[in-house]
């Protein structure tokens, strides 16, 4: 590996023929019969494994619910968000979602709720798996190792848990993969590259959290366009980019919302506040909160967040001397960066910030397997090679592959066996039931509930007043508006749905606590930890002053 | 809600207009593939077609000599220059008689007697005397580049066209705002719009630097003598008899040109355009185009410089609605789009600008960048003017050519530079 080879170089500097016959072209892709095997029985697989069990696992997320109800507060023309929304991530998230569901919704209301919209999120993770692959192939990969990326991808346990869920970042890991494959379009094609700014924008605009990714866009875009015409492929993107993320500030502009004032909300204090989040504490270090993300995503797969970062670092080392190690390099750069962003000891860690990475990490894997292919093959490096030397890396390779496979296969069979048995939603359908039923509350409009993000929905469908009768948890305490409607505190409250994230986070929630103590369970679905009750407000509490 | 619906649609309609400017404008640097077939392929002989060169001639005594001589240096073994001057004009025909008496047989000097002179009158005259197979057209003012002509005859050989239109570029751009925004124009017309035209089968051909084999100018009845844009005609006319027109651009073949003197010059000499573009227009030649998506281009094309008044004044408008009028923020959005799409067009004429300079080995310095941003709405306010100045005239049956004037500007402060770097 002293000498760069071209063999796999897919930049011919030199003037280009007038005829456009660029290799691996996106018409090749679409009708070469092994790559749409390969891609369709992946996708066949992922679809499954993903799709099974899809609402029974995992546990019900507060985010989740927090977005598709202010999905649910657009489809019903309430604006942005059933309560005052406060620039605390872009709307075109929730925005999307709306769309998506609204068919199913208009067709039956009751569906709009978390456990069954996850189904919608299977379109997102096909979409994006398929991205992953054109993409795979666009950066020169050949079949096997593109499948391998998809695999990877849409299969790792940890996938399968984060892609379930209704979370922002898959939405937005869809639209950058998107931009990437434009990016890296075989026919350098000016609109393509200005195509790939815009998805990057609205992936931005989907989850602000991208940004982080873009330089490595950015790379991989100047990699994949030519010289004569890359000054204007280049620069339309980055046009493409920034006009289309400004249009958030122009729309807080045009509300009047741009900076702080009395009596509104602001996008700048919606930045200050998510700028100014307590830190997560360093990664590494074992009682912070982002060791214990770490942990969380380790517990799930270690092969796909560790040796896709090894191979990251591998790729991007070996840009100078390989010319098999650098059409990768784009998304190697990606995993790099949002790990350097991971190990800032100030920054917020959200459990589901691995999420924007794990094409990344797949693509980085796969990529470095291929391009260590390439070296056994002797298609990279030429003095000094010897047949011999090669049959020795070649059986060190194979013996690692297989020895991964044994590390790995037993592991995701059983943490993907648990992911397509497990019923973790039970306690929450239980207690939906039992909040639904007219024995048990007699007159749903005239009783004010408070629950958390993830049944806020389900109790909206069965009658309670959005907002100021089922009332998201927190929003008692931190949100004006709401608190106006609860004059006596805790007294005005009549339940309390207690889910573990209720239970967590009424320590700084002074009227939520007050509420959970002044109230006793009345039933309770569950055990330990993870069990929900369902707390009535105690009547001989409530009516003493 | 009345209000914003309007609001709305109009600014679409403003988007989708912008949108589609900017994509054609953008044409030739679709693909490096693309951009690679713009350029003329390199000859391999000297040529074997013959060449008749008219340089009509008005009041041009003071750079006749020099693009005549220039002329004189090509390459091509088999060229006349047919010199057409006034009756009326004996200061440049003294100029073009001493030219010919120093090339007797390759320079001829033709009277053009017509009590009202124009462009195509002129050109129609010397029509008869032409005897080469391909008959060429330049302005008095030109610089042409000595191998142009072997080019060209290659080009007609090799693709068997009928008509080849070289590239004409405007080079003093640091004379003033406005010449630096007009050879931009210029640059995204000939580097890139022109070729698209040709690839869709509909073109208004450029003033000069357009070559058309001898027998089908013939056929065509030659130029329209009471059309202002005689050339846009032209093109209009063959390509809507199905004539094979290729475009062919090189930054070193290109021929060379000065902007307007002054801005009234610019003002009268695009009015002069904008009027020939709605007289072509109403001669309806276009409408025997074949498909409906080149009967659109044309329409649109020979429409644009009263789109883009009406942009002009629209968008300005359009944003005032949205930030002072109370209209829904979604909808405030939308008319931002056509907005959005001009600005798209700003970044990419200042990458133009960047890539002009590359091309020609011209200097471009920040100062050029930041008039460039700044001159635009001011020239967007001239081309408005010149086309509501076009509709007036062409309303009131005012049909006398405006003729510009030249100074030699491009002559005496850029000096021709021979196989320049790109």
């Amino acid at each position: 590996m002293t000498s760069t080879i071209p063999t796999a170089q897919p930049l011919p500097e030199a003037a280009p023929p007038a005829s456009p016959a660029p290799s691996a072209g996106p018409s090749r892709l679409r009708h070469s019969r092994p790559d749409l095997l390969l891609c369709g029985g992946l996708l066949t697989a992922i679809l499954l494994v993903q799709g099974w069990n899809i609402t029974g696992f995992p546990a019900l997320s507060d985010d989740e619910g927090t977005y598709l109800a202010q999905a649910w507060s657009v489809q019903e023309g309430r604006g942005l968000a059933h309560y005052t929304y406060w620039y605390d991530h872009p709307p075109l998230g929730w925005l999307q979602m709306a769309l998506v569901t609204w068919l199913p919704a208009a067709v039956s209301p009751g569906l709009m709720a978390v456990a069954p919209m996850r189904c919608a999120m299977l379109l997102v993770s096909a979409a994006s798996a398929v991205l992953l692959y054109v993409l795979a192939r666009r950066l020169g990969l050949r079949p096997w190792a593109a499948g391998l990326a998809m695999g990877l991808f849409g299969l790792s346990p940890l996938s399968v848990v984060l892609q379930r869920e209704i979370f922002l970042d898959n939405i937005a890991v869809m639209w950058v993969l998107l931009a990437f494959c434009l990016a890296a379009s075989p026919r350098r094609h000016l609109w393509h590259h200005f195509g790939a700014g815009l998805a990057a924008a609205v992936a931005v605009l989907t989850k602000e959290t991208m940004l982080v990714v873009l330089p490595a866009l950015l790379v991989t875009m100047w990699q994949h366009s030519h010289r004569a015409t890359r000054k204007f492929a280049v620069t339309g993107a980055v046009t493409a980019c920034g006009l289309t993320g400004l249009t958030y500030p122009l729309f807080a502009l045009l509300n009047h919302e741009l900076v702080p004032g009395p009596g509104h909300v602001s996008l700048w204090d919606g930045i200050t506040y998510q700028m100014s989040r307590p830190g997560s504490g360093f990664l590494l270090d074992e009682g912070s909160g982002a060791h214990a993300a770490l942990r969380s995503w380790l517990y799930y797969d270690r092969v796909l967040p560790l040796g896709g970062l090894a191979a990251a670092v591998l790729l991007v080392a070996a840009w100078r001397w390989s010319a098999a190690a650098r059409p990768p390099a784009g998304p190697a750069l990606a995993v790099l960066l949002l790990t350097a962003m991971a190990l800032r000891p100030s920054g917020y860690l959200p459990a589901m910030y691995v999420i924007q990475a794990l094409p990344f990490l797949a693509l980085a894997l796969a990529g470095s397997v291929h391009a260590l292919s390439h070296v056994v093959r002797g298609e990279e490096g030429s003095g000094g090679r010897t047949r011999r030397r090669r049959v020795v890396v070649g059986s060190g390779v194979t013996a690692a592959v297989a020895l991964a496979g044994v590390l790995v296969v037993p592991h995701w069979y059983d943490a993907n066996r648990t992911a397509l048995t497990t019923d973790a939603n039970a306690p929450y359908r239980a207690a939906h039931a039992w909040m639904s039923d007219r024995t048990h509350v007699p007159d749903p409009a005239r009783t004010r509930v408070l629950t958390d993000d993830a049944l806020w929905l389900d109790l909206v469908h069965a009658g309670y007043r959005p907002g100021t009768g089922a009332i998201w948890f927190y929003k008692a305490d931190l949100d004006p508006a709401v608190a106006r409607t609860l004059p006596r505190g805790w007294r005005d409250v009549d339940y309390v749905v207690a889910s573990p994230t209720v239970r967590r986070d009424a320590a700084t929630l002074p009227l939520v606590r007050a509420a959970l103590e002044h109230s006793r369970a009345v039933v309770s679905f569950g055990e330990g930890e993870d069990r929900v009750e369902i707390r009535r407000i105690d009547r001989r509490d409530r009516d003493t002053p | 809600m009345l209000t914003a619906a309007f609001v709305c649609v109009v600014s679409l309609a403003l988007f989708w207009m912008a949108a589609f400017t900017l994509w054609w404008q953008m044409h030739a640097w679709r693909t490096p593939e693309t951009l690679a077939a713009t350029r003329f392929a390199p000859p391999r002989d000297k040529g074997s077609l013959s060449f008749s060169l008219l340089v009509p001639a008005r009041h041009e005594q003071a750079v006749l000599e020099h693009t005549v001589t220039r002329l004189l240096e090509s390459t091509h073994a088999d060229y006349e220059v047919l010199v057409v001057v006034g009756h009326d004009d004996p200061g440049t025909t003294e100029v073009a008689e001493r030219v010919a008496a120093r090339a007797p047989g390759r320079v001829r000097v033709i009277v053009d007697t017509h009590e009202k002179k124009n462009k195509p009158k002129a050109l129609n005259t010397a029509l008869p005397h032409c005897r080469g197979d391909v008959v060429g057209v330049f302005d008095a003012e030109d610089q042409v580049h000595p191998e142009l002509l072997s080019h060209v005859d290659h080009a007609f050989r090799e693709t068997g066209a009928d008509v080849v239109q070289g590239g004409v570029q405007l080079i003093n751009f640091h004379s003033s705002w406005y010449s630096l925004r007009n050879c931009l124009e210029y640059f995204f017309w000939f580097r890139s719009r022109l070729h698209l035209h040709a690839a869709k089968g509909f073109i208004p051909l450029g003033g000069n630097t357009v070559f058309v084999r001898t027998g089908v100018l013939r056929e065509a009845g030659g130029w329209d003598p009471h059309c202002l844009a005689e050339d846009c005609d032209l093109g209009v006319r063959l390509s809507s008899r199905g004539k094979r027109v290729v475009v062919a651009y090189d930054s070193e073949m290109v021929t060379r040109e000065e902007t307007p003197g002054s801005l009234m010059c610019l003002l009268k000499q695009r009015t002069r355009w904008n009027q020939g573009f709605l007289q072509v227009y109403r001669k309806r030649d276009w409408r025997q185009l074949p498909t409906l998506a080149q009967r659109m281009l044309a329409r649109y094309t020979l429409m644009t410089p009263f789109f883009q008044a009406f942009t002009g004044i629209i968008v300005p408008l359009n944003i005032a609605v949205a930030l002072f009028l109370d209209v829904p923020a979604g909808i405030a959005v939308v008319t931002f789009l056509p907005a959005v799409t001009m600005l798209v067009t700003f970044v990419f004429e200042i990458v133009g600008l960047h890539d002009f300079g590359a091309q020609y080995g011209l200097r471009v310095r920040l100062v050029h960048y930041l008039k460039l941003v700044a001159g635009g709405p001011f020239y967007q306010l001239l081309l408005a003017g010149a086309a509501v100045r076009a509709v007036w005239r062409e309303q009131r049956g005012q049909g006398d050519w405006e003729l510009t004037r030249h100074v030699g500007a491009h002559l005496a402060q850029e000096p021709v530079r021979e196989g320049v770097a790109r």
